[in-house]
């Protein structure tokens, strides 16, 4: 089932929370809507549930046009953040809703209910009531409610932002499979970035509105299109420094803390211009005194980040920078150090628009770097 | 070093002593002067009854709690001298930010600009400076969490106590705050006390963390002993991210060989000469052990066991994998792209000096990779 | 802190006795008159010392009452049974009138339905009086004065108000979202109102029913006006007691007793629904 949203609009009272989004989401595609808190990532997908009414704009699934059908006759399957279990109707109950509704047999709901709990591992606790199931379990019932019926399409709304770290990770793992086993379209909202790079055949960044980039896990994290994408992917954030793009001899050349930065050609069409400089913590590397390049930092903190070490360091300049590197490699961890970066590995953005200047180059070549 | 803060042998029953529900049991620990400790655990842990107990706002059922060599656990929390940033913010509604956090200051006589002196630095530090005007009420929830944490910080207090105290702040603040906040607190050579459900935080910002499950202290120690060095199977699996991989397993010795025979057939031999003999004895002994290996330690070598790949997610500067092991799911962290596809099979390795070792009935540890031979 | 000193509890303790008095005193004051002879009760100065007599209820549910001036007849079992009667036809209509009407107003934000809601609640801010004359004069043009359909009509004035903030209240206590979980799972919007939204603000319902029920109950002056004497519910019918030869006021206390001992019941059984009920209403109202 594919779906396709055409200029959507929708507004509370004066409050405009969608304005003009397209998107199409291909059949068996699971697609992650991303974004802070109040981009609207929820209400999209609530009116593709159509239990939000539209303003404007037309929604599509498989080619039917959604206007005036009822939630409950648009074959979909859908997950809460906060679960929406029923209180008072045990996790069996629950998971046989969509079953109930299709007036299946007793002896075959029965069956598919079992089915789905022993995939979600949950079937041993069938007969409990949602206030008597862990945090993980109401998760996990929800989501087996949501499959239940094999619904050809699966909106997941940040499923796993109530569960601990140590379940959400578990989850992150077991879902794609999961997901790929239902032969289900899939818009999953989430808020961390992790999730949508995990998750994501494609990640759709909302921001204000509307979306801003939609595209592989690969091509955001590579290209981010502005400023606000490249420090919403990533931990810790990407660092930012105001520069702006000089000739040198070399070509084009940033100065660093008064070293020369030589970047690529491409860049030469921003030279002169007020840029800002991003460079992933991890982009960073600890060298040698007297290296080549090299720019001298004074340590504050360190700080270890799962399964990574985090320095907070600053430039001679009194900048912030956070240098990231995998957790038990050698580094200094006091002091003044000395730190590099690959020039193949830099983003630079319009300073006044935020937006990303592309060196012209195609991005395979950019993503082999 | 001198101990600050001092607890010893603390309860918290909420009820009648001995009677009502025990929520802390038994804590014993001493901070030192110019430490950051952080109380981790998940919620019902009896972390934040510890923390209110040390606070004042909650009484001490039974033991004593010593804060720069007075014992406090009587005084009411005005008379503490103890600093807090709470979980709910509680910004005093009535006046603007910049008098919240100058409140306390001015209560202690300090000179107007050396006021304003330490207002306009713990602002900065925060990234507060712009609403330092603005009332609690105008303000987003992130905003009154900083302004809550710089009203704590800025308070010369022979303790600082910070709840939960960046769980409304966007996470790409986060990091950054937690090196700058650190760094304020240990050049002024502050005590403080963070308590958290988040590891990472914990972690960041520690010198010691006070693991806590069931009301019981189950592990204090650096951020560095509880990843090398977790004291019981608890704490292993719920400090790391991602967590310890665990597999039950059955123990014998046939002499120069130790087998550890895991589900679903899997039989790891290694070398007798690779654990001392305690170990080895420890081991025989108890016979069902839970073998634990970190994901970055698993290392993928051809003379490794078979596993299929179930998962490959790349999350820009790791790749975490996940594939089929020894009856269960065993997960890899790479630290760059890594393509392999899903249902093919890879072959890991556990490399013994990174296996820990626990009873299987008690959970304790028995060895760690690192006391091996 | 938790910890309070001796002296405050004890305080506190007194204050607290004080306060039971003051309500309870008359209800066993009245409890004690309905064993009593009009003799005993009226001696100076009174007494809580006297012989237990069944003679007042025997009156009641005999419907014979003597008095020195002769024999009276009284149909106070039938005022009981009329109130019983009004009260709880009253909230049954209520209910259903009620609950879907409660339940569009907390889900569907509709054209004017805060004020559609906030009219029908002002009908409880209206004194009775104001409306009885024109009602008295249409019931009686339309042949409803004096029957029970009449004042169950009359009754919704009171109970209707009552029941639709109170369940509207719970309902809106409902996540949207778990009702809109059953929809997506399936279900129409009927099945979901009865199998969703109907058992989750069940206490509300029930609370709203109860709390209607002693409203309706206690009411006086709609039926005083309305209904004559077959149609009369205990409130009215005590005035009966007010007779030629003097105040019979052991059967009236006797007629109190029996008169607040159901919605009395009621009340204790149902105690923590109904100030769950009343302070929702109120918080929400």
């Amino acid at each position: 089932m594919t779906i396709v949203l055409k200029d959507i609009v929708k507004a509370f009272k004066t409050d405009v929370v969608l304005d003009g989004v397209s998107l199409s989401v291909d059949k068996g595609e699971t697609l992650v809507l991303f974004g802070p808190s109040g981009a609207g990532k929820t209400v999209l997908l609530r009116l593709i549930a159509g239990v939000v009414e539209l303003d404007e704009g037309v929604i599509e699934i498989d080619g039917r046009n959604m206007d005036g059908v009822e939630p409950e006759d648009r074959g979909i399957g859908m997950a809460f953040q906060n679960f929406a279990l029923f209180p008072h109707m045990d996790a069996t109950e629950n998971i046989a809703a969509p079953l109930t509704a299709k007036r299946m047999g007793q002896q075959q709901i029965k069956h598919t209910v079992e089915k789905v709990a022993r995939l979600l591992k949950i079937d041993h606790v069938l007969h409990h009531k949602p206030k008597e199931l862990s945090n993980g379990q109401k998760q996990r019932t929800a989501l087996a409610r949501a499959l239940s019926g094999e619904p050809h399409i699966l909106l997941l709304d940040d499923p796993l932002r109530n569960v601990d770290a140590k379940l959400r990770f578990e989850m992150r793992l077991e879902l794609p499979r999961l997901l790929k086993d239902q032969e289900a379209t899939v818009i999953y909202v989430t808020q961390d970035y992790k999730e949508a790079m995990a998750l994501g055949d494609r990640i759709a960044v909302m921001n204000g509105k509307g979306i801003q980039q939609i595209g592989s896990p690969f091509d955001i994290y590579m290209s981010p299109a502005n400023v606000e994408i490249a420090r919403l992917f990533g931990d810790p954030v990407i660092n930012l420094l105001d520069v702006t793009p000089e000739r040198s001899s070399d070509g084009v050349q940033i100065m660093l803390s008064g070293q020369s930065l030589v970047i690529d050609d491409g860049y030469a069409q921003s030279i002169g211009q007020s840029c800002v400089l991003g460079i992933r913590p991890e982009a960073f590397h600890f060298v040698e005194e007297g290296t080549q390049g090299a720019i001298p930092v004074s340590i504050e903190t360190e700080a270890p980040l799962n399964e990574k070490t985090v320095t907070l360091a600053l430039t001679k300049n009194k900048r912030e920078v956070m240098i990231s590197r995998p957790a038990g490699a050698p580094a200094p961890s006091s002091g003044t150090a000395w730190i590099k970066v690959d020039a193949k590995n830099i983003h630079l953005f319009d300073r006044q628009s935020g937006l990303r200047i592309d060196p012209l180059k195609t991005q395979q070549a950019q993503g082999a770097a | 070093m001198t101990v600050q803060l001092s607890l010893k042998a603390v309860d918290k029953f909420y009820g009648a002593i001995d009677k009502g529900v025990h929520a802390v049991r038994n804590i014993n620990m001493d901070v030192h002067k110019g430490e950051i400790i952080a109380l981790l655990g998940s919620s019902g842990c009896g972390k934040t009854s510890t923390l209110r107990m040390v606070a004042g706002f909650e009484d001490t059922s039974r033991g004593t709690i010593t804060l720069a060599g007075r014992e406090i656990q009587k005084l009411p929390p005005v008379k503490r001298n103890v600093a807090m940033a709470f979980e709910g913010y509680s910004l005093y509604p009535t006046v603007t930010v910049r008098e919240n956090i100058a409140f306390a200051l001015k209560a202690a006589k300090l000179s107007e600009t050396e006021v304003a002196a330490k207002v306009k630095e713990v602002s900065e530090m925060l990234e507060i400076t712009d609403i330092l005007d603005r009332f609690p009420t105008s303000i987003s929830g992130g905003q009154q969490q900083r302004a809550s944490l710089a009203r704590a910080l800025v308070r010369d207090a022979d303790l600082h106590l910070l709840d939960e105290p960046m769980g409304q702040l966007e996470p790409q603040l986060r990091t950054l705050l937690r090196g700058r906040i650190k760094h304020y607190i240990k050049e002024r050579g502050l005590t403080a006390i963070l308590v958290t459900h988040d590891q990472t935080e914990a972690n960041a910002m520690a010198d010691r963390i006070a693991v806590m499950e069931g009301g019981v202290l189950q592990q204090f120690a650096s951020p560095e002993e509880i990843k090398e060095a977790p004291a019981n199977l608890f704490t292993g699996t719920f400090v790391g991210e991602p967590p310890m991989n665990v597999f039950p397993a059955v123990v014998s010795d046939t002499g120069d060989q130790i087998h550890f025979d895991l589900q679903g057939g899997l039989d790891l031999q290694y070398p007798a000469k690779d654990f001392s003999a305690d170990v080895r004895q420890a081991m025989l002994s108890r016979r069902q052990i839970v073998l634990g290996v970190r994901p970055y330690a698993v290392q993928r070598s051809a003379e490794g066991a078979p596993a299929t790949v179930e998962a490959n997610q790349w999350l820009g500067d790791q790749t975490h994998i996940a594939a089929r092991f020894a009856g269960a799911s065993i997960v890899l962290v790479e630290h760059d792209f890594t393509d392999v596809a899903l249902g093919s099979e890879i072959r890991v390795h556990l490399n013994p000096n990174d296996l820990h070792v626990f009873d299987a009935e008690t959970g304790q540890a028995l060895s760690h990779g690192a006391q091996l031979a | 802190m938790e910890s309070v000193n001796p002296i405050e509890r004890a305080l506190r303790g007194i204050a607290i006795t004080l306060v039971i008095l003051f309500f309870m005193f008359p209800i066993f004051w009245i409890i004690l008159m309905s064993f009593q002879t009009n003799e005993t009760i009226l001696r100076m100065p009174p007494s809580m010392v006297f012989t237990p007599t069944l003679e007042n209820y025997m009156a009641l549910i005999t419907g014979k009452l003597e008095t020195s001036a002769g024999i009276l007849e009284i149909a106070f079992m039938k005022n009981l049974f009329n109130s019983f009667f009004l009260s709880t036809a009253s909230v049954a209509i209520g209910l259903v009138l009620g609950v879907p009407a409660a339940y569009a107003f907390a889900r569907l934000k509709f054209k004017g339905s805060e004020d559609i809601a906030f009219t029908l609640l002002s009908f409880r801010f209206a004194p009775p009086l104001l409306v009885l004359l024109p009602l008295t004069i249409y019931f009686q043009q339309l042949g409803l004065a004096n029957t029970y359909g009449g004042l169950i009509w009359v009754y919704q004035l009171i109970v209707l108000p009552l029941i639709l903030w109170i369940v509207r209240g719970y309902f809106e206590d409902i996540p949207a979202d778990v009702e809109y979980a059953y929809r997506i799972a399936g279900h129409s919007w009927g099945a979901t109102f009865r199998k969703i939204a109907l058992p989750l603000a069940g206490p509300g319902i029930a609370a709203a029913a109860l709390l209607a029920f002693i409203f309706a109950w206690n009411n006086f002056v709609f039926a005083l006006v309305l209904a004559s004497a077959d149609k009369q519910p205990v409130t009215v019918g005590a005035l009966a007691f007010v007779t030629a030869s003097g105040i019979q006021y052991g059967q009236i206390a006797a007629g109190i007793v029996l008169s607040i001992a159901p919605t009395f019941a009621l009340a204790l059984y149902a105690q923590r629904y109904l100030v769950e009920g009343l302070s929702l209403g109120a918080v929400k109202g």
